[in-house]
């Protein structure tokens, strides 16, 4: 079927045959709209909270621990309640949510553009080549993430660009393995060999041919490698080595209520564990289906 | 498990449990503490935890009473002959653990072994350092010869505890964690001593001072804090050091419990970067470029300002949920030279624009303020919190908080225009700090040695150096008074608080809290 048709028409049906396969199921799609509502909230986080919480100016640790509902000096109500400094924890958390996706996301990406290359050049190259990255992948994912992660960042020292990084080279590996799967089944097709044929150059048939065809794994992997790099952050925050204390993300604002759990003030960490909850199921509820969708086994 | 229903369930009738668990519990204690005791050979490593266990199963010289104020404990009495001898009297018919009795000859033993344990990682030898001859009068009675008159000596003598020559000569400190040459005149003796874990203890009863109320007495190393709250909650333990100050409120409400606490000698301070003319590494002027003709923080209006612009009683109440005190000067009141006038410097926001404008900083600068995230009560939430007086002030502060064992590195290269600190004067009096922290940086000559900030002062230098070749204790505190004046009144370091130590404990036991954060069983004894 993917020989019988030129580009154009080839993309636009299956991709509305997608959409609909999509939409039969309603837990994906409620995952969907609640993960763009969220985007949207991160997005637009500036122009919809009360306050900046990483404006040391804008906040004061006379409002600290403030129950959700408090009205504060500074004329709007904590309606999810003040960390130990005094951020408005709605603000926080939309605040956080900004940095949880930016860096899931990027990092999702980031790993995907390199994992995806290195995949397909062991794939159509062979021999030596392929074995060779595929011997560093099996030596990267025979590493706990976290424990990789950790060292990276016990080296580089903290900040938003080197959790970036740590999380590219913690999640590369997911990527090339699975693009050189699906690329070794393509790789043998007719569509390659004609453009073998046509003696074509090799970037052109390996990013123009064979990487499309490889593209629905590389989606799903995507969208899972997403959620997880969000829990992943959190978890590095969590334990103090990723974003600066003043610019909390998620895992960071769990991290410091959670010093307070005992004490009664469990909003401090409640809410931002409720929003980080949330985003991580949307993303996997969505990444679940598209699988189901993608997977041509499970066509038919 | 069937013990605790079986006294849970007793506990609906208040009064009758509250005897059943006292008769039955007065024979032991089992005390949970905040950090991990690494050994206990009491010449192996200098750290608080193993010094209170030192000072339950051995025994000094001098002892330090509960607000560090020296006593008599193996010795009976001191003097100085002339300027460079000591005399000390020590204490008769003393027995070890073993039966073997306490004569000049240990302690001569003792002195000759501290400098020779070997890996040591944090040496008792520098207080034994200054003395170069050991002379034996009789059985009882021991003079110590110094090179230079050296006054520090009775509190020095506090921190080095005598082992018995019988026992003792060649013993590793491998000896003293296996519990085989465990041996001291103190009040428990060791049981057994799990590495990380706990150290078990029995009483005594042939120690020569005050008999501690419990026959047993267990310390049990629970690092995390909520973890140690929670075994007390539980009733795991009977009582905790060092309570979260989060945890606090919960544990003074709670009926079943009762706190006890002491100011410490722990001050907790910024040191600011003076070693530099220009270019000092976290600061920018208000647009962000970095100012490469001067230092701000070498100007004392500047330092002044910042330390105005510090809001200490918000930080004591709201951060510290009372648990310290606003500090201006090194030690709390009571001790010795504390400065009666020198108060903390009162929070002034206007005073502090006003200050940083006549400095020819009239839209402030931008400030890195560094500390670490692992170490001192509340660390990160304290410099999180003078980023924001600060930055209210007109000085824009970023905030760098990291672990200690990154912190340290870099604070010792110079890397930070303000950091936190914080300083426990173990000996209870300022020569201490005055030396370690504001002292010119000397190598050599071993003063400044925890100086990071780089301060100098000649008069500071002149004043203490004066102090330390004085011997009449009178006559030392005045000097130590003008001391302090001169380095707080031009803003040397930037004193915060003083910490409070903690304890939580059930009801009906009763503990007589310490400003030098040991936590000894002897201390304890069921209440009324």
């Amino acid at each position: 079927m993917s020989t019988t048709t030129a580009p154009p028409p080839r993309v636009e049906t299956p991709l509305r045959r997608f959409a609909a396969e999509f939409a039969e199921s309603r837990i994906a799609v409620g995952g969907l709209v609640v993960f763009v509502l969220i985007a949207l909230g991160a997005l637009f986080a500036p122009w919809i909270t009360p306050q900046n919480p990483y404006d040391l100016m804008q906040i004061d640790i006379m409002d600290g621990r403030q129950p959700p509902g408090t009205s504060g000096g500074a004329g709007f109500t904590f309606w999810l309640g003040t960390d130990d400094q005094g951020r408005d924890m709605f603000s926080a958390i939309l605040y956080g949510l900004r940095i949880s996706l930016l860096v899931g996301a990027g990092s999702a990406l980031i790993a995907a553009m390199v994992g995806a290359s290195l995949g397909l050049i062991a794939a159509y190259a062979g021999g030596r080549t392929d074995s060779a990255i595929m011997r560093l992948v099996d030596l990267q994912l025979s590493f706990p993430a976290i424990l990789v992660a950790l060292m990276i960042l016990a080296f580089l020292g903290k900040g938003i660009l080197n959790v970036v990084l740590a999380l590219v080279i913690v999640e590369w590996a997911y990527y090339a393995r699975t693009v050189r799967g699906s690329a070794l089944v393509e790789r043998r097709r007719e569509y390659i060999e004609a453009a073998h044929c046509l003696a074509l150059p090799t970037h052109r048939i390996l990013f123009r041919h064979l990487l499309p065809n490889c593209l629905p794994p590389l989606i799903v992997v995507a969208t899972m490698q997403v959620a997880r790099a969000i829990a992943l952050e959190a978890t590095l925050s969590f334990l103090g080595l990723g974003v600066p204390i003043t610019e909390p993300s998620l895992g960071l604002l769990i991290a410091n209520g959670y010093q307070y759990m005992l004490s009664g003030h469990y909003w401090i960490s409640f809410y931002p564990g409720i929003a980080l909850l949330i985003t991580i199921v949307s993303i996997n509820l969505v990444g679940d289906h598209l699988r189901d969708v993608l997977n041509p086994r499970l066509k038919r | 498990m069937r013990f605790s229903l079986r006294k849970a369930a007793l506990a609906a009738v208040p009064a009758l449990a509250l005897g059943a668990a006292g008769a039955a519990q007065a024979q032991s204690i089992t005390i949970a503490v905040e950090a991990p005791i690494t050994s206990v050979d009491p010449h192996f490593h200098n750290l608080s935890p193993n010094n209170g266990l030192a000072d339950v199963i051995f025994g000094a010289l001098v002892n330090y009473d509960e607000r560090v104020r020296p006593q008599p404990g193996l010795a009976v009495s001191w003097r100085a002959v002339d300027d460079t001898t000591w005399e000390f009297r020590l204490r008769p018919s003393v027995r070890f653990h073993n039966g073997n009795p306490f004569t000049a000859e240990d302690v001569a033993f003792t002195l000759a072994r501290v400098p020779t344990v070997p890996n040591s990682p944090s040496s008792f030898a520098t207080f034994t350092r200054p003395i170069v001859g050991v002379e034996i009068l009789d059985p009882l009675t021991i003079r110590f010869r110094t090179a230079a008159p050296y006054p520090l000596i009775v509190t020095d003598l506090a921190s080095v505890r005598i082992l018995n020559r019988a026992t003792h000569e060649g013993a590793t400190t491998e000896d003293f964690n296996s519990g085989r040459v465990a041996i001291g005149a103190g009040p428990y003796r060791l049981v057994a001593f799990r590495q990380g874990d706990r150290v078990e203890l029995e009483r005594f009863d042939g120690y020569w001072g005050e008999r501690p109320a419990y026959q047993r007495a267990t310390l049990r190393m629970i690092t995390n804090n909520a973890a140690r709250t929670a075994a007390l909650l539980a009733g795991d333990v009977d009582a905790i050091a060092a309570v979260p100050t989060s945890d606090l409120a919960r544990l003074r409400a709670d009926q079943r419990f009762v706190i006890s606490e002491a100011d410490s000698v722990r001050l907790i301070y910024l040191a600011l970067d003076h070693s530099r003319d220009a270019n000092s590494p976290g600061i920018q002027d208000a647009e962000g470029r970095p100012i490469t003709d001067r230092n701000p923080l070498r100007d004392v209006r500047v330092r002044r300002a910042l330390s105005m612009a510090i809001d200490r009683a918000a930080i004591s109440q709201r951060v510290m949920e009372g648990t310290s005190i606003p500090a201006g000067q090194f030690l709390p009141e009571g001790t010795y030279a504390y400065v009666p006038e020198l108060r903390p410097t009162p929070f002034d926001l206007e005073g502090a624009r006003r200050l940083l404008a006549e400095a020819g900083y009239p839209n402030g600068f931008r400030i890195t303020l560094a500390g670490p995230n692992d170490r001192y009560v509340n660390d990160a939430r304290i410099i999180q919190a003078i980023g924001q007086m600060w930055t209210r002030a007109g000085v824009r502060t970023a905030v760098e908080a990291m672990p200690w064992t990154a912190y340290v590195p870099r604070s010792d290269r110079q890397e930070f225009s303000a950091f936190l600190y914080g300083w426990g004067s173990a000996s209870g009096e300022p020569s201490s700090p005055l030396r370690a922290l504001v002292a010119t940086f000397n190598r050599e000559r071993g003063m400044g040695p925890s100086n990071r900030g780089r301060y100098s002062n000649p008069e500071v230098d002149r004043l203490l150096e004066e102090a330390l070749r004085t011997v009449d204790d009178a006559a030392r505190e005045r000097i130590l008074q003008q001391a302090i004046r001169v380095v707080f009144e031009d803003v040397g370091i930037i004193p915060i608080h003083i910490q409070k130590n903690i304890w939580a404990m059930r009801r009906g036991i009763a503990h007589v809290a310490r400003a030098d954060e040991l936590t000894r069983p002897q201390d304890f004894r069921p209440a009324n």
